[in-house]
């Protein structure tokens, strides 16, 4: 079980990924919509690091703007560095040069990332071509290497069939080879499994892992289903409102939470092994990321909030555990309560 | 008595072929012989992958897919063959609600109207009559009543579905099908949808036949589960034991394979993999369904179809080799079975 990512601190030969103050605002006619306001975290070789928000948080767009796949509208600050390389800020010819060989990205629907006109095989192949000089023959090899490797059967024959000829399950094997093509160090996995059903999701998921091991690679698992991280991750940030409220490792997050935001997503999920009678929902809605006011984010919606965090908005700080941070003015209050039942306050 | 008697429900959809004559050349079995049936005030939870007709039955019950055949009695009166003026009455008492509050309601309608139209339509309400009507309704969904005039797109998800809800709602039913109505919903509002579908029930007395992929919000709302797979009932009962020792082994396999919000018992806990997919409803494996992915299956699940019957207290189960309640479920055959596809 590794550590939490820490920003800043115990620089080390196996940090992959360093990002840093990240920010991503994109402009619209109601003011400016501020997606992610600064996000740092380090990913090290083989570490599977989660980030888990609901709709609207803006973790899929922290990850998309290191690949350069926002569109030219979107302002990004701060850095991001791939082993030492700046990733922000290039032209795309540059980024390229990672993405899809370094760095890969898994998509939640396998059938818009995948082109209906093309064999699988091509697709794949396509991709070490894209890098690497190599004979079409040897690329579809390695397609065909791939496709094995992630599950699917009669790989050779399949290599030749079109995206359309295979299930939704078989589809998301499809992407995580296509990922795994070009031994990448990151694989970038933002909700591979949520169109898929739960006995399939556990086939994908541990395929995923598989594959991670293999190449001693690092995912980042983006989602926003708190028990496919629980089950997979070892180090988790909590997205909302476009900022990281909460980071530690999967078990500080689950076991010792001290943000209520996360308190409350824990408490509205209901049990799959305990009857219990009534779920404890979070009152309001998402905040909007256009004119955000002063305060803390997750206010409006909180039940410890105080004055003090209708004026200033807390930044991530250290806990009571070595490596778990909480933006939160009351955390010290959240871990009283869970230590002392009698504090019969209900967060969330 | 039973509020809702579901017998031998089936439901298969035409194959076409192209051309001008449309020769039928095959059958989406898509519902094949479900029995089942719901109290007054109870909730039915139907559980099932995409594809295993879930949505299908829901459809058939309330008779917006014509049942190939089968019966549905409501309340003592049967709903298969009625003519369309006598279906229109009974629909006062059986509603739906959908998954998708975006695409359920009219984006050209405030909600008053939306809600109002049951109203309308059935029992001819007009002017303060029905927005007082209107106005409860929303409260009753802890809507704003001031925001009525409001159209669709002006509230959050979750407000959608309670909007939804709450049309549901407008001529007191009896019974509701509500196909996977929080599964579109971010989890920290879907509680809140989830808490109000009880309180309701609750006060009203509304059976519920409750439609969803999700096995933890089943649990939570359901006093009795079904779980189907390619249109057919494998096991059927009390919430209690088919979440402790169910005996069908895909609801082993379904259950174990839920992911849980917590990395100890995420850790620990035993988890059987299935091979392969969901085989095709035009052609399903003949014998029992879950046969070709089945880590149990013998010689007599090709050949012979499993009835449904009781090996755990409280349940039906149609399997061969039914698992009993204190069968080691850690068997050989489970973990090699796993390891066999990590290692692919």
């Amino acid at each position: 079980m590794s550590l939490a990512t820490e920003g800043g601190e115990q620089p080390s030969a196996d940090v992959l990924l360093d990002v840093r103050d990240l920010n991503v605002t994109f402009p619209s006619e109601d003011g400016d919509v501020r997606a992610v306001r600064g996000v740092s975290y380090r990913v090290r070789r083989g570490e599977v690091f989660g980030i888990v928000g609901e709709s609207g948080s803006g973790k899929s767009v922290s990850t998309m703007a290191l690949m350069g796949l926002l569109p030219p509208t979107a302002r990004i600050t701060g850095s991001a560095t791939y082993l030492g390389d700046q990733l922000l800020g290039r032209r795309d010819r540059d980024v390229r040069k990672y993405r899809g060989n370094n760095i890969s990205m898994i998509f939640q629907d396998p059938m818009t990332s995948l082109n209906p006109v093309y064999t699988i095989g091509q697709q794949l192949g396509e991709i070490v071509r894209a890098h690497y000089r190599i004979s079409p023959k040897e690329a579809k090899g390695r397609a065909i290497d791939a496709l094995d490797l992630v599950g699917i059967p009669q790989a050779r024959r399949r290599a030749d069939s079109y995206p359309h000829e295979f299930s939704g399950g078989m589809r998301q094997r499809v992407m995580i080879a296509m990922a795994m093509m070009n031994d990448p160090d990151i694989i970038i996995a933002d909700e591979p499994t949520t169109a898929l059903d739960v006995t399939v999701q556990a086939q994908v998921l541990e395929t995923l892992m598989s594959v991670k091991d293999r190449l001693n690679a690092a995912i980042i698992l983006i989602t926003h289903d708190l028990g496919v991280i629980a089950g997979t991750a070892d180090s988790v940030a909590v997205m909302y409102g476009g900022r990281f409220v909460e980071r530690g490792s999967v078990d500080q997050i689950f076991g010792a939470p001290r943000m209520p935001y996360t308190l409350g997503l824990l408490a509205s999920i209901p049990s799959l092994d305990q009857d219990e009678d009534e779920l404890t929902p979070i009152p309001g809605t998402p905040p909007s990321l256009v004119n955000q006011p002063e305060g803390c984010p997750f206010e409006p919606r909180c039940s410890m909030a105080a004055l003090v965090c209708q004026e200033s908005e807390p930044s991530l700080e250290s806990t009571d555990h070595p490596g778990h941070q909480a933006a939160c003015h009351r955390w010290e209050d959240v871990m009283k309560m869970a230590t002392d039942p009698s504090l019969s306050e209900v967060p969330g | 008595m039973a509020l809702v008697e579901v017998k031998d429900l089936v439901k298969h959809f035409p194959i076409r072929s192209g051309g001008l004559v449309r020769r039928e050349v095959g059958q989406v079995q898509a519902v094949s012989g479900l029995t089942f049936d719901i109290a007054e005030g109870e909730t039915l939870g139907l559980v099932g992958e995409s594809g295993s007709g879930k949505s299908t039955c829901g459809r058939a019950v309330l008779q917006l897919h014509e049942p190939t055949s089968g019966s549905v009695i409501y309340d003592g009166r049967e709903l298969v063959g009625l003519d369309k003026k006598e279906l229109r009455d009974l629909r006062q008492q059986i509603q739906m609600v959908f998954q998708d509050p975006y695409a359920s309601l009219n984006p050209k309608m405030p909600v008053n109207d939306i809600v109002a139209e049951p109203l309308v339509i059935h029992r001819g309400f007009s002017g303060s009559e029905r927005q007082e009507k209107v106005a409860d309704l929303l409260r009753d969904v802890g809507l704003r009543p001031e925001h009525g005039n409001r159209y669709p797109h002006e509230f959050s998800g979750g407000q959608r579905q309670r909007i939804g809800i709450a049309r549901s709602l407008a001529l007191d039913p009896g019974f509701i099908v509500l196909d996977e109505p929080v599964s579109a919903l971010d989890v920290s509002v879907q509680a809140g949808v989830i808490n109000l579908l009880r309180r309701l029930q609750d006060e009203r007395n509304i059976a519920y036949l409750f439609i969803a992929h999700d096995l933890s919000v089943v649990r939570h709302v359901s006093q009795r589960v079904a779980v189907m797979y390619l249109g057919k009932i494998v096991e059927i009962g009390d919430k209690a034991p088919m979440y402790a020792t169910p005996a069908h082994p895909y609801t082993r396999a379904l259950m174990s394979a839920v992911p849980v919000a917590d990395p100890v018992k995420e850790r620990t806990r035993e988890r059987i993999t299935l091979e392969g997919d969901v085989p095709s409803p035009v052609d399903p494996p003949s014998g029992c369904r879950f046969r070709t992915r089945c880590w149990r299956a013998s010689d007599i699940c090709a050949t012979t179809e499993p009835e449904l019957a009781e090996y755990v207290p409280g349940l039906l189960t149609a399997c061969h080799h039914p698992i009993g309640p204190d069968e080691d479920i850690t068997s050989v055959d489970v973990v090699s079975r796993t390891a066999a596809s990590v290692s692919a």
